[in-house]
């Protein structure tokens, strides 16, 4: 076997890997198979950005296509926030022409770290409250529409099996919400990763929605975000079929079974074994950045 | 992401079916929902087979000789040089034209959504719609530009 068909496999298997981690941690594959391109396969930094902006897509979409068919996502945030979303895209896809690839290792770096906190922070917690009552203490408290949200209709609901019953919402904030879209389009298209803590960060912190609204309605918009730097990522020729076909391929397969298979299997200290790993590899690409080859 | 599918039952639906403006309305919406759906479904399932197909041949392909760097393997740039590939057999143009479909997947939706807000009558979400639509040709474009 030449060693091109072996790399192709690599990618593959290190891409499957990278799916399933990241469905386990709540993170997409996206901000996972970068690092591992770049830092143990040693492929140059736009060729990962391409391929893992494509694998993007596909995991959104296939997560997005069940989200939409339980009426879990709220199509009308959703479309109106694409609005932010793609003309961030398209500004993080030029961005990126510009800046020098040790400071796209460093700014990667960062939002993974910062990617990583919330999933980290809870496992953290939950392993130190042993017992009862330490998860979903907090009620989540609905709010009502202001004015603007009034006029776009943006208010919906969504039936939560386990609290068992429908949940009516409202929605606040959209200027915030719209300007931090903005900033995470802007992140999906430089770093070539879905975004999904920042959309969530609108969605859920600034605009009020209740939690498992915005993580649908955060893949929803993921897909078409991408697609915007994709298209650039592409007629730039950054995007090369032998990384990205298998990158794909493999995050795609990933997250089927991590999110069927692994979710039952793997108990809070795997995750957390994950989770140090992960923040071990931004160190490694923040080093990386600084010219520290390890 | 990870869990929801587990705790989502089909049947709870029926369950907010009040609060609804109409029963019209509310089949419409639903009918979006279902349509935008399958679109994703069917975008995703499509251009992973596609992309599975060319990277099998080109490990059929590429098995007897050794191109030696990944980098260094020819690809096309352009929409014209992916369908041109194709048409030869190219193992890595039937990969880039799976990507393709891949990223054509969200437009789609979003060209779809247009025609489901229309029916719906949502003249606002429309135009909102059809900006996004916008912005991403014009990404293309812009693409190709630069």
């Amino acid at each position: 076997m030449s060693s091109l068909l072996g790399l192709t496999l690599f990618i593959f298997v290190a891409s499957v890997v990278a799916g399933g981690v990241g469905s386990l941690l709540g993170l997409g594959g996206g901000v996972i198979v970068v690092p591992i391109l770049t830092l143990v396969l040693h492929l140059p930094i736009q060729y990962a950005i391409g391929a893992s902006i494509i694998s993007v897509i596909a995991t959104s979409s296939g997560a997005a296509a069940t989200y939409v068919r339980d009426r879990l996502t709220n199509l009308r945030v959703g479309m109106f926030l694409e609005i932010a979303t793609t003309l961030g895209a398209i500004t993080g896809a030029y961005i990126a022409t510009v800046v020098f690839g040790n400071v796209l290792y460093i700014i990667f770096a960062l939002v993974l770290l910062y990617s990583l906190y919330p999933t980290a922070s809870r496992l953290i917690r939950d392993r130190m409250a042993v017992g009862a009552g330490a998860r979903d203490r907090h009620a989540e408290v609905v709010v009502a529409s202001d004015g603007l949200a009034t006029a776009l209709n943006l208010g919906s609901e969504f039936y939560d099996p386990a609290a068992r019953r429908t949940v009516r919402y409202g929605v606040r904030q959209v200027p915030l919400g719209f300007a931090i879209m903005y900033g995470a389009g802007i992140a999906s298209g430089l770093l070539g990763i879905g975004g999904g803590v920042f959309k969530v960060l609108a969605l859920d912190s600034a605009m009020g929605m209740p939690i498992k609204a915005s993580s649908a309605t955060s893949n929803f918009m993921i897909g078409a975000t991408a697609a915007a730097s994709a298209g650039i990522y592409f007629l730039r020729g950054d995007i090369n079929p032998v990384i990205a076909g298998p990158v794909a391929l493999g995050v795609l397969a990933g997250s089927v079974i991590g999110t069927r298979l692994l979710a039952r299997l793997a108990g809070g200290t795997v995750r957390l074994v994950f989770a140090v790993v992960l923040t071990l590899l931004s160190l490694q690409m923040i080093l990386r950045g600084f010219g520290v080859r390890l | 992401m990870k869990g929801i599918r587990n705790m989502t039952t089909p049947e709870p639906i029926a369950g907010d079916l009040p609060n609804m403006p109409t029963t019209e309305d509310a089949a419409k919406a639903r009918s979006t929902e279902r349509l935008i759906s399958t679109v994703l479904r069917g975008g995703v399932l499509l251009s992973g087979g596609v992309t599975l197909v060319g990277v099998m041949l080109f490990f059929i392909q590429q098995g007897s000789q050794d191109l030696g760097d990944v980098t260094k393997v020819p690809y096309p740039h352009t929409l014209g040089e992916v369908f041109a590939g194709v048409g030869h057999g190219s193992a890595s143009a039937v990969i880039m034209l799976g990507l393709l479909l891949l990223i054509a997947t969200p437009v789609t939706r979003i060209a779809v959504s247009i025609l489901a807000f229309a029916n719906e009558r949502d003249w606002r979400y429309v135009a909102i719609t059809a900006v996004v639509l916008v912005i991403l040709l014009v990404s293309f474009l812009l693409g190709k530009a630069g």
